[in-house]
C-alpha cells in the first residue's frame, strides 16, 4: 500500500506550508492596498469618470465569486496568450480582488470625516493633494484600521481558494498529504488549525482596535 | 498714529479705487430651489458687512459664493480685484486671500492648535516652520489664548476653539475675512469672548462679512448691514436705519422676532 500514516513529518510540512499561504495574503494586501487607494480616491473624485470606473471595478468584484475571480485571471490569460502561472495569477487576482473591497471601505472612511473638514481646508487654500494628506486621509485612517485588520483575515481564508488552480500554499499542501495520508480529518483539521492561528489574533486585534478608535475625542 | 490707525488709514484709502468684493446678478440654484435671486453687491475695503435673515434665506450661500465653496449659476463675482468666473488660478488666490469661520469650527482634529494654525501658511504660501509658529503664536496671543497652542482642539471650550478657528484664519493674512454665523454654536456665556475677538478685527481695519443673528455686534461694528429672505437682498442700510426705520415688511417681522 501507498498510504503512509500521518506523523509528525506531514504535519510539518503542512504548517509550513503556511509560508505561501502568509507570502499570498502579504502580496495581496501590499497590492490591495496601493490599489484601493487609488480606488478610494477615484470613488470620492470630483469628476465624474474615474468616479464611473471606480464603481465598475468595484461592482465587478464584489459581485463575483473570488474563485471566478481566480479562473478568469488564470485561464484567461493563458487563452489569451501570456504563460501565467498559478502563483502570478493567485497573486494578479487576490490583489485586484482586495483593491475592489478596500477601495470600498476606504472610501466609506474618507466620506465618513465630517465635510467641514474638508471646506475649512479649502478654505484655507490648500489644495486637494494637501488636503487629502494632512486633512482627509489622516482622519479616515483611524477609522479604517479596524475594518481593514477585519478585510484582512477575509483575504487570508480566501487564499485557500488558490489551491483550485493548482498553486501550493497551506490548503494545496493538506490535499496532497491527505491523498498519501488518507487521513483527512487529522489533515484538514491541522489546515484549519493553522489558519485560525494566523486569523484569530487578527480579529482580536481589529477588535481591540474598533474599541479603541471609537472613543470620541479624538486623542 | 498707532498700528492699528495706520491700517485703518491705508486700508480707506485704498478703499477709494478698489472693491474688495463686487457681485452681479449671482443666482444659484439647489436642484429646484432658488437659493440666490439676482444678488448685486459691493464692498469696499475695510467695510464690516452683516448680513441677516431667516434660516434658508441664502445668507450662508452667499458669503460661501465668494470663496468658492459654492459655485453660481450665472452672475460674475470679483474678489479683491480677481474673477471668480475666471476659474482657475484665480480660485485659489481668492481662497488665499480670504478667511473663514465656521459655525461649526471646523478645526482640524487630529493636529495641536499650533498646527491647526501653522499647515496652510506652511503648504500654502511655502514659508518655513519656524517662521509660521511664530506668526500663529502672535495671532493666538491676539485672540488671547497662547497658553493652548499645545493642545489638541477637543481638549477646549467651544469658544476657545472658535477663537483658534480665528487665529487659523488671520495666520494666512488675508484680506478679507468671511464669518458664517460664528457664534451660533456656542454655549450663551462664551460668545461675548468670540464677539469681542471679531470687534479687535473690525477696529483693526479687516474687510469683513458676518453672517449673525448678533445685532449688538452690527450695531457696534457693521458699516452697513443687510436683509436676505428667500435667496433675495430686501433691505441694505447703515444700522441706523435698518434698525430704527426698517422698510420691508418681512425685515419688520424678522426684527420683530429675535429682539
Amino acid at each position: 500500500m501507498l498510504i503512509r500514516p500521518f506523523g509528525w513529518s506531514e504535519f510539518w510540512i503542512i504548517v509550513m506550508a503556511a509560508q505561501w499561504t502568509i507570502a499570498l495574503s502579504a502580496i495581496a494586501f501590499a497590492g490591495g492596498g496601493v490599489g484601493g487607494l487609488f480606488i478610494a480616491l477615484a470613488r470620492v473624485s470630483d469628476s465624474r469618470w474615474p468616479r464611473l470606473l471606480a464603481t465598475g471595478f468595484i461592482r465587478i468584484f464584489q459581485g463575483t465569486p473570488l474563485l471566478m475571480q481566480l479562473f478568469l485571471v488564470f485561464f484567461g490569460m493563458n487563452i489569451l496568450g501570456f504563460a501565467i502561472n498559478p502563483w502570478l495569477a493567485a497573486a494578479v487576482a487576490l490583489t485586484l480582488h482586495a483593491s475592489a473591497f478596500l477601495g470600498e471601505i476606504w472610501r466609506g472612511c474618507i466620506e465618513a470625516v465630517p465635510p467641514g473638514q474638508r471646506e475649512a481646508a479649502t478654505a484655507l487654500g490648500l489644495r486637494y493633494y494637501n488636503r487629502m494628506r494632512y486633512i482627509l486621509l489622516p482622519q479616515a485612517s483611524r477609522v479604517a484600521v479596524a475594518p481593514t485588520v477585519g478585510f484582512l483575515v477575509q483575504l487570508i481564508k480566501g487564499t485557500s481558494l488558490a489551491a483550485i488552480i493548482g498553486f501550493t500554499e497551506l490548503t494545496r499542501q493538506g490535499q496532497i498529504i491527505n491523498n498519501a495520508t488518507f487521513s483527512p480529518f487529522m489533515v484538514f483539521g491541522t489546515v484549519a488549525a493553522v489558519y485560525f492561528v494566523l486569523c484569530w489574533p487578527l480579529s482580536v486585534l481589529a477588535r481591540r482596535m474598533e474599541t479603541r478608535f471609537s472613543r470620541p475625542t479624538a486623542r | 498714529m498707532t498700528e492699528a490707525n495706520a491700517t485703518a488709514s491705508a486700508t480707506a484709502r485704498r478703499g477709494a479705487t478698489e472693491l474688495a468684493v463686487h457681485m452681479e446678478g449671482v443666482n444659484k440654484w439647489y436642484g429646484e430651489f432658488h437659493a440666490l435671486k439676482n444678488i448685486e453687491l459691493s464692498v469696499k475695503r475695510g467695510e464690516r458687512i452683516v448680513i441677516c435673515g431667516p434660516s434658508g434665506s441664502g445668507k450662508s450661500t452667499l458669503i460661501r459664493c465668494i470663496n468658492q465653496l459654492e459655485t453660481i449659476k450665472t452672475g460674475r463675482i470679483v474678489v479683491d480685484g480677481h474673477d471668480l468666473t475666471a476659474g482657475g488660478k484665480n480660485v485659489d488666490i481668492v481662497r488665499q486671500e480670504t478667511g473663514m469661520v465656521f459655525q461649526q469650527f471646523n478645526l482640524f482634529p487630529h493636529m495641536t492648535v499650533l498646527e491647526n494654525c501653522t499647515l496652510a501658511p506652511m503648504k500654502v504660501r511655502g514659508i518655513s516652520r519656524a517662521e509660521a509658529e511664530k506668526t500663529a503664536r502672535k495671532f493666538l496671543e491676539r485672540v488671547r489664548i497662547p497658553e493652548q497652542a499645545e493642545k489638541y482642539p477637543a481638549q477646549l471650550s467651544g469658544g476657545q476653539q472658535q477663537r483658534v478657528a480665528i487665529a487659523r484664519a488671520l495666520c494666512m493674512n488675508p484680506k478679507i475675512m468671511l464669518f458664517d454665523e460664528p457664534t451660533s454654536a456656542l454655549d450663551p456665556e462664551m460668545v461675548k469672548e468670540v464677539l469681542d475677538t471679531m470687534i479687535d478685527l473690525a477696529k483693526e481695519g479687516m474687510t469683513m462679512l458676518c453672517v449673525t443673528h448678533e445685532m449688538g455686534f452690527a450695531r457696534q461694528v457693521a458699516d452697513r448691514v443687510i436683509f436676505m429672505d428667500r435667496g433675495e437682498i430686501l433691505e441694505m442700510g447703515t444700522p441706523d436705519e435698518f434698525f430704527a426705520n426698517p422698510k420691508n415688511e418681512r425685515l419688520r417681522t424678522f426684527l420683530g422676532q429675535i429682539s
